[in-house]
């Protein structure tokens, strides 16, 4: 509203459902102030899962983007040198050589077990 | 590039239109055509608003629940109400932001009868049984609107009711296992759904609203449905009713009060007795049964309690 | 102590000591579930649910142990029972406001949160002692009921300490909360005639115990409000855990026993 001095100001609430998890974002609620917005949090938007943790933002500390801002998220599609798709071509290189090729499924495999 | 600005506002339309017919979200920053917000602002604060009043009708059970599992599954339900209206509310009040208007004002609104809440609960409860057809009937009617509007091309209210939709089943069964209970129990028991049936059919049809402008005078249906935040009109969503409900109401042995009700194959339609439409009329003024005391009830708590938020607007952050 | 190794008059204390807790969170929680949908806040309403739902689930733990203890069946003891077999402290039955006759009474939000402050402060210090109770079961749930409290305690803690430091207005509407609330205190800590039997048998800590435990609970919030420490009055007009209750509580019961009156031996 136009000034400070009003119960409603706007905040955003992020929780975890695990401390292992990444913060998600869940809803806004309104509160007078923080303290009052995180005793509120849980129980507005989180009844039926679990929770470890909560972070509370006003709305107004956030930097958001205005529709020209997002003109500059644009992307061409023409970048599989920094891809795997880019590389797709050694699976038959190293067939001739009689090896396999080293795609994601098998070197997110390597922090496992030795084989 | 050219800026947005210079783009002309029939350019700005068409491009509107294009994204939405192509089932893309608009979002609360996003450029909308000023009845497009408006539309949506009538809407949404309606539904917020028959939330929160909703709750008062249903929390008189709560004490009155005449078992522990069924006084904390009430308070769950009621909660979930209030939870359902907060996150409307929220919805509305972002695209409130262009007029500078705020939580506050939605209650003024609200108590000066220029926003309304759903017919529906303008209604007496009288006995148990009703809430039990409230969570099995009502709810289930408010679960055919909302999950056709699951697809709407607002985004934050698509979200907001993918929340309100999850929990819309724990209240369809909760409503099922009081009215089961009954159906199952004493000839009394029995007896007092069929009465509470009796009073809340009318109701219940009347709450999707009338099939055309013609009965009562005034439509939102058809803006809905051009903005593709509805696709369905208010008499499809009435049959849609009947095919769900009407089937698991007569299984219980309960009878409907409408002797006219009939399933025609060919057309795939039921046809049916209407409701008192100037019954609705009356409701929608603020007029219907209990509308009155439940807004005195709110606004009162609502003006009794003010200090509370003078008190803690005291407070900077 | 098991089931099978307990004499009568211990099993008699126990019991006694159940209805006391059962009936104070039943009768906290349907006063809490009186407020739905009337908070001067919404997302407060929301919040607010959950510590009634919370606090009746408790009650329900104890209902369901007397069960198990054959007192009779958990609905029938919570809806059945008369005023005068009630063992809550009076300060749990009174109503939220006056008018309460009335079709738009007037429920106060000074006294919800003093009220339940006081109680909240009170029911942790009781379970803090209970996790230690001679009498297993009971000791299982303390410990169950102790992890839902440091919500309750810290949302309670928080409205009153913010109303008390906030407006002229506030802080004198929370002063008159806080004498209606003390006047009914004064039973709280109480264990009425089952004292000996109660505190003898390792069930609970003792009256004054656990009553200076609560003053040393409430102190330095007090202390950091500038505010007088509560006196906790030592003359009881009443003492609802010898079944002295006030006319709040037969309205009350009245409403909550109405559907289940109807017919107690159906399904509900």
């Amino acid at each position: 509203m136009n000034n400070e001095k009003t119960f409603y100001h706007e905040y955003e609430i992020f929780s975890k459902r695990t401390p292992s998890s990444a913060f998600q974002h869940q809803f806004s609620l309104l509160a007078p102030n923080e303290e009052m917005a995180l005793i509120m949090a849980q129980e507005n938007f989180m009844r039926r899962e679990p929770v470890a943790d909560i972070w509370i933002v006003n709305r107004k500390h956030i930097k958001r983007m205005n529709a020209e801002e997002k003109m500059t998220l644009g992307r061409l599609e023409n970048k599989e040198y920094r891809t795997t798709k880019g590389y797709g071509y050694l699976k038959k290189k190293w067939r001739q050589y009689e090896q396999e090729m080293l795609d994601e499924k098998e070197i997110l495999s390597w922090g496992g077990e030795r084989k | 590039m050219a800026s947005f600005n210079t783009v002309s506002e029939e350019n700005q339309l068409t491009n509107f239109m294009q994204r939405i017919e192509a089932g893309e979200k608009i979002e609360a920053d996003d450029w909308m055509p000023e009845d497009y917000r408006q539309t949506l602002i009538k809407l949404i604060s309606m539904h917020g608003m028959s939330e929160i009043m909703g709750a008062l009708p249903e929390k008189e059970w709560v004490p009155k629940a005449p078992s522990l599992y069924r006084k904390l599954g009430i308070m769950a339900k009621v909660q979930d109400e209030m939870g359902h209206g907060q996150l409307l509310l929220r919805v509305t009040e972002d695209l409130l932001k262009p007029y500078d208007k705020n939580r506050a004002d939605l209650m003024q609104d609200l108590f000066n009868g220029d926003l309304k809440f759903h017919n529906v609960f303008h209604m007496e409860t009288k006995t148990w049984a009703d809430a039990g057809i409230i969570g099995w009937l009502v709810d289930g009617a408010a679960i055919i609107t909302q999950t056709d509007m699951l697809k709407a091309s607002y985004g934050p209210y698509a979200r907001a009711l993918q929340r309100i939709c999850a929990e819309e089943v724990f209240h369809a069964q909760h409503g099922e296992s009081i009215i089961m209970a009954l159906a199952e129990g004493t000839e009394q028991q029995k007896a007092m759904i069929q009465e509470a049936l009796n009073r809340w059919w009318e109701p219940l049809l009347m709450f999707f609203g009338p099939a055309s402008k013609e009965t009562t005078g005034s439509s939102k249906q058809d803006l809905t449905i051009k903005y593709k935040i509805r696709t369905k009109t208010n008499e499809e969503f009435r049959q849609i009713f009947f095919d769900k409900y009407i089937p698991r109401i007569i299984s219980l042995g309960l009878t409907i009060p409408d002797s006219t009700l009939r399933y025609d194959k060919d057309s795939n339609l039921w046809s049916y007795q209407q409701p008192d439409w100037n019954e609705f009329k009356k409701i929608i003024k603020n007029q219907g049964q209990r509308s009155e005391a439940r807004l005195n009830l709110r606004r009162h708590s609502y003006e009794y309690n003010s200090w509370v938020r003078d008190a803690l607007s005291a407070t900077i952050s | 102590m098991s089931d099978s190794v307990m004499s009568p008059e211990y099993t008699e204390a126990v019991k006694n000591l159940l209805f006391q807790l059962a009936d104070d969170d039943f009768m906290y929680s349907f006063r809490g579930s009186e407020w739905l949908g009337l908070a001067p806040h919404i997302e407060a309403d929301i919040a607010y649910s959950s510590i009634s739902q919370d606090t009746m689930g408790h009650a329900a733990m104890y209902y369901t142990l007397l069960e198990n203890l054959g007192a009779g069946k958990a609905d029938d003891l919570a809806h059945f029972r008369p005023a005068s077999e009630r063992r809550n402290s009076i300060l749990t039955e009174r109503v939220n406001g006056s008018g309460y006759y009335l079709e738009t009474p007037h429920y106060d939000w000074a006294y919800a949160v003093t009220r339940s402050y006081f109680y909240t402060q009170a029911k942790k210090v009781k379970i803090d002692s209970l996790c230690e109770s001679s009498y297993k079961p009971l000791a299982e749930i303390a410990v169950k009921v102790r992890m839902e409290l440091y919500y309750h305690r810290l949302h309670w803690e928080t409205w009153f300490k913010q109303l008390m430091s906030s407006t002229d207005v506030a802080k004198k509407k929370m002063n008159e909360a806080i004498a209606l609330v003390l006047a009914d205190f004064g039973d709280v800590f109480s264990y009425g005639q089952q004292k000996v039997a109660i505190e003898s048998n390792g069930l609970i800590g003792s009256e004054e115990a656990l009553k200076q435990k609560w003053e040393m609970s409430i102190e330095p919030l007090m202390t950091s409000l500038q505010m007088q420490m509560p006196k906790i009055p030592d003359q009881l007009v009443k003492n609802g855990r010898n079944g002295e209750h006030t006319k709040d509580l037969e309205e009350g019961l009245t409403t909550l026993s109405e559907v289940y009156k109807f017919d107690s031996a159906a399904a509900w």
